[in-house]
């Protein structure tokens, strides 16, 4: 018999034995087909999601690639590293170095110089902020607000001496308070006021150091910053998208906030209530009912109604009570009693009141503490040590597309490259200098902490007290101070300031994405022959844990499907095994006249395999269907941090080839391997056990 | 059992001679705290030229110049940085309890707390000012002992109720022969270990305002106890008892040093 007529027969005899046995076809191709679609989709899936992440950090911080120094401690996280103590990941001394160095690799687009930094700043309480605004209009001899600024100094004093005034009802140690209402009292007189017109400078020393204290501290905010050439950057990101004010026009020093920072931090406190339990119930599904936690949200909101209060004029007091006392006719009191009542919210009336809020509220407060177009004072310590303060300007508010709602790409604040190293602040030669000068000038005696002691007070130590004359002396005599910076804070520089310069690593973003590991090698190569000793890693090295978030979900979704397929391939087994001493009779037959055990082997193969592919394929299709049903309507991102891996608030899968072919190979494997052994008790078979069982 | 019962006898022994031979009374060791305070006050201004050194594990060292300046009878205080050009004209102010710093720089104020490391160093406002510890603390006695070679008191300090201290409590070591303050430890409310300061050298100056000395410490070695290995030293190297400008004590004077 040729090989054709084998083969035919063989597939013949397979028809056979699969229509023959249904229900064991049937079982065995569920579990096939449903193997294959796990393997479509769920590879799929993972893939999309990589695809996606690798937009989310590709296109808001990382680039394709990321180079920095090789002298660092730590490995570059750009969305998990430390924050304020940053990761020390080394230094590039001079960024164009590597610019020079890396425009010779043609795959390569663009290099960005960055740095990833923390500071604070400080959004100054209600009372400090208006004599602070007072101080300005004094010191720059401008009139105009100063009347505006006047009633609204005395209109939070009045409000706190009412506060104060209710507290004496409900306690008896009085001292202070009482203290308190003197000072606020010498606050709200007219002589004082009388005294401003001749000097200003006499009544804000008062009221600063006396009644702002009484008030409310300001509000300290750390923040995390990228500092960039934020022309490049925006050329290159581009998912960046300014959504208030304006970007740093090219060149300019100044600042942007993200939006979620903006929105989640700086944003009026009352508000930020109000969105947390607005996001609360319709993102996360609770309610105010059954969670304590937005309950005590909700109750600390209401006892700090003064919050809006402190920023109301007289008029509009008036004007929010009336409307107030419209909406809440039951209420007795004030517009402390009306607010607080007004913002206990419940489930029921939240939608209702958070609408009223945003119309009616909202447009009389000041509600950033920090606007767009504000100057504000970032502090940070620098890497010399030293504690650096300086002014800039916000411009404006941004967003990376779609990643709106994700706190980890939205997190990060962006600022020019110079300030950026203004506040990092290097350690330069000179400063070591004038600092060895200061330190010999004095010349102590360095003692460490377990010497102290006997240094101190041991053998030869024990000093009495000297007696010296003091002869006074003029601390002024040598010495220069600072100056107060009068420069505009929204100076510009020069591209080459910006390119030959300082920067703690830098991205470069590619021409043909696709092209990542070989483009990695061409960008080692190319640093190493300038002569820069440098670290290159890829995007999702350069991400930190986030980046290895994905090859977790493929861990996950491998050992599923290795779990499903050992399953899988015993219950195959299995019933190959019980399908071969069903038919014992009619493979001793075969064997009596004369088939091969080859032949037996050849056809239980055979049989799997075509029951494997007809499953596999209609599984595949199936899994095909589904993921482009899905690409379609697009995967809902279930919480804040799926949306960063879904590159969006839904992720839309694609099903490619690699897809197909994989679901396909594994099952036609798997199929072989569970049919290998009960082949293999076919072929032991012999024409006589077939005989036996006739009998 | 026998053996057991005279260990234990000559250990008691050892114990009872180990305890300090005259307890201080309560009245003896409030005046020893008190005479710590009053040594040190002026009645008229104070003035003085230090300079502070920071050193911190894996940091630079820094050093900074500064001039401070006391009107102790006003509790007014402030604290000018000369010294490196990029921190002259930093300054903090004290006026009565309120603590605030100046940045030349940005041309700013912010008020700050009682626990403000005073230019990031382990120093405190407090280590600057005026002593206060009788009225910001009670004293109780916990033995003589041996600090080196020098015999002292050990005295604890716990703050009064409402006193706003950067620590509530203090272990003080005073030289019980000169009364000086040797060594003091700074403790935590949880009573951990913060500081521990040595005043290894004490100055004295006649004060013509108090007709009597002023003394001031010429080095204050503090040493952090939570990130070992970091310390700050303050050096006094020039005391001057004359009148202060009537105006200092301001936010306007020390804005206009630096204008």
């Amino acid at each position: 018999m040729g090989f054709i007529d084998t083969t035919r027969m063989l597939v013949l005899l397979a028809f056979r034995n699969l229509f023959s046995h249904r229900v064991k076809t049937a079982i065995v191709g569920m579990i096939m087909l449903f193997g294959t679609l796990l393997v479509v989709m769920g590879t799929a899936l993972v893939d999309s999601i990589e695809r996606a992440m690798e937009q989310s950090i590709t296109a808001s911080l990382a680039g394709h690639l990321q180079v920095y120094s090789a002298k660092g401690k730590d490995q570059l996280a750009l969305f998990g590293g430390g924050f304020m103590g940053a990761d020390d990941i080394g230094r590039i001394d001079d960024f164009s170095k590597v610019q020079d160095a890396l425009s010779k690799v043609a795959n390569v687009e663009a290099v960005v110089p960055m740095g990833l930094e923390g500071a604070t700043v400080t959004a100054p309480g209600e009372l400090e902020g208006a004599l602070e605004r007072l101080r300005v209009a004094v010191r720059a001899n401008d009139k105009a607000p100063l009347a505006t600024l006047q009633a609204q100094i005395k209109e939070l004093l009045q409000q706190m001496k009412e506060e104060r005034k209710v507290s004496l009802t409900i306690t008896t140690d009085t001292k202070d308070l009482n203290e308190q209402i003197a000072k606020l009292d010498e606050g709200l007189s007219d002589a004082l006021w009388a005294r401003f017109e001749e000097d200003p400078l006499a009544v804000l020393e008062f009221l600063d150091t006396q009644v702002a204290p009484l008030a409310e501290e300001g509000r300290l905010m750390y923040f995390r910053y990228l500092g960039t050439d934020v022309d490049l950057f925006v050329q290159h990101f581009d998912r960046f998208e300014v959504v208030k004010g304006e970007r740093i026009p090219p060149h300019t020093r100044g600042f942007m906030f993200s939006e979620r920072f903006y929105e989640r931090v700086v944003k009026h406190r009352i508000a930020r209530y109000m969105d947390r339990v607005n996001e609360s119930l319709h993102e996360e599904d609770l309610t105010i009912a059954d969670d304590a936690g937005l309950q005590s949200l909700i109750r600390r909101s209401a006892r700090q109604h003064r919050y809006i209060t402190y920023q109301l004029d007289a008029k509009e007091s008036a004007q929010l009570t009336d409307e107030l006392k419209a909406l809440l006719p039951e209420v007795q009191g004030g517009l402390p009693e009306l607010l607080a009542e007004f913002l206990t919210v419940t489930d029921e009336n939240f939608d209702a009141r958070y609408a009223w809020f945003y119309a009616h509220v909202a447009p009389m407060l000041e509600m950033y503490a920090i606007d767009v177009g504000d100057t504000m004072t970032v502090r940070s310590y620098t890497k010399s040590g030293f504690l650096k303060a300086l002014n800039i300007k916000l411009f404006g508010v941004y967003r990376f597309k779609g990643l709106e709602s994700s706190d980890l790409a939205s997190g990060t604040n962006l600022m020019d490259m110079l300030t950026f190293r203004e506040l990092y602040g290097l350690m330069t030669d000179a400063k070591k200098a004038e600092l060895s000068a200061i330190k010999d000038e004095v010349g102590l005696k360095d003692v460490a902490a377990e010497d102290a002691e006997a240094a101190f007070f041991g053998e030869g130590a024990g000093e009495v007290v000297a007696r010296v004359d003091a002869e006074g002396f003029d601390e002024f005599a040598d010495v220069k101070l600072a100056r107060t910076e009068t420069v505009a804070v929204d100076r510009t520089f020069t591209q080459s300031e910006v390119d030959h310069g300082m920067a703690l690593n830098a991205a470069v973003v590619l021409k043909d994405r696709t092209r990542i590991k070989a483009s990695m090698i061409e960008v080692e190569q190319a640093l190493k022959d300038a002569g820069l000793d440098m670290k290159v890693v890829d995007w999702r090295t350069a991400s930190g844990l986030v980046g290895q978030f994905v090859l977790l979900i493929r861990a996950v979704l491998y050992i599923a499907i290795f779990i499903i397929f050992v399953v899988a391939l015993v219950i195959i087994n299995n019933s190959m095994v019980m399908a071969t001493m069903e038919r014992t009779t009619e493979i001793g037959t075969m064997r009596a006249i004369g088939a091969q055990r080859r032949l037996v082997l050849n056809m239980f193969m055979l049989e799997t395999m075509m029951l494997g592919v007809l499953a596999g394929a209609v599984g595949a299709g199936l899994g095909a269907g589904l993921t482009t049903w899905l690409g379609a309507v697009g995967l809902p991102a279930p919480n804040r941090q799926l949306i960063f891996l879904f590159g969006g608030p839904r992720l839309f899968p694609e099903v490619g080839a690699s897809n197909l072919v994989a679901g396909l190979v594994v099952i036609i494997v798997v199929s072989l391997i569970s049919t290998l052994y009960p082949a293999f008790i076919a072929t032991r078979i012999s024409p006589v056990a077939a005989m036996r069982t006739e009998e | 059992m026998k053996r057991a019962l005279i260990s234990s006898t000559l250990a008691l022994a050892a114990l009872m001679s180990a305890a300090p031979a005259q307890a201080l009374t309560q009245a003896e060791v409030d005046a020893v705290v008190e005479r710590l305070d009053v040594r040190q006050r002026n009645s008229g201004d104070y003035k003085a030229l230090a300079y502070i050194e920071q050193k911190e594990r894996g940091k630079n060292d820094l050093f900074y110049q500064s001039v401070f300046y006391r009107r102790d009878a006003d509790d007014k205080l402030m604290i000018l940085f000369l010294k490196p050009k990029s921190e002259a004209g930093k300054g903090y102010l004290r006026l009565d309890k309120n603590l605030f710093m100046y940045d030349p720089t940005v041309g700013k104020w912010e008020r700050r707390t009682e626990r403000e490391r005073i230019m990031g160093t382990d120093s405190r406002r407090q280590d600057f000012d005026e002593s206060r510890l009788a009225e910001e603390y009670t004293a109780k006695f916990i033995g003589d002992e041996k600090l080196g070679k020098v015999a002292v008191h050990h005295i604890e300090l716990k703050a009064r109720e409402g006193q706003d201290v950067a620590y509530p409590t203090l272990q003080l070591w005073v030289d019980q022969e000169t009364g000086n303050l040797l060594k003091r430890q700074d403790l935590a409310l949880s009573g951990r270990l913060m500081r521990t300061t040595y005043y290894p050298k004490w100055k004295k100056v006649f004060s013509e305002s108090k007709n009597a000395d002023v003394y001031y410490p010429e080095e204050i070695h503090i040493f952090d106890e939570v990130e070992k290995g970091n310390r700050t030293t303050v050096a006094i190297t020039e005391v001057d008892l004359r009148p202060l400008s009537e105006n200092i004590f301001t936010k306007a004077w020390l804005e206009s040093k630096s204008r």
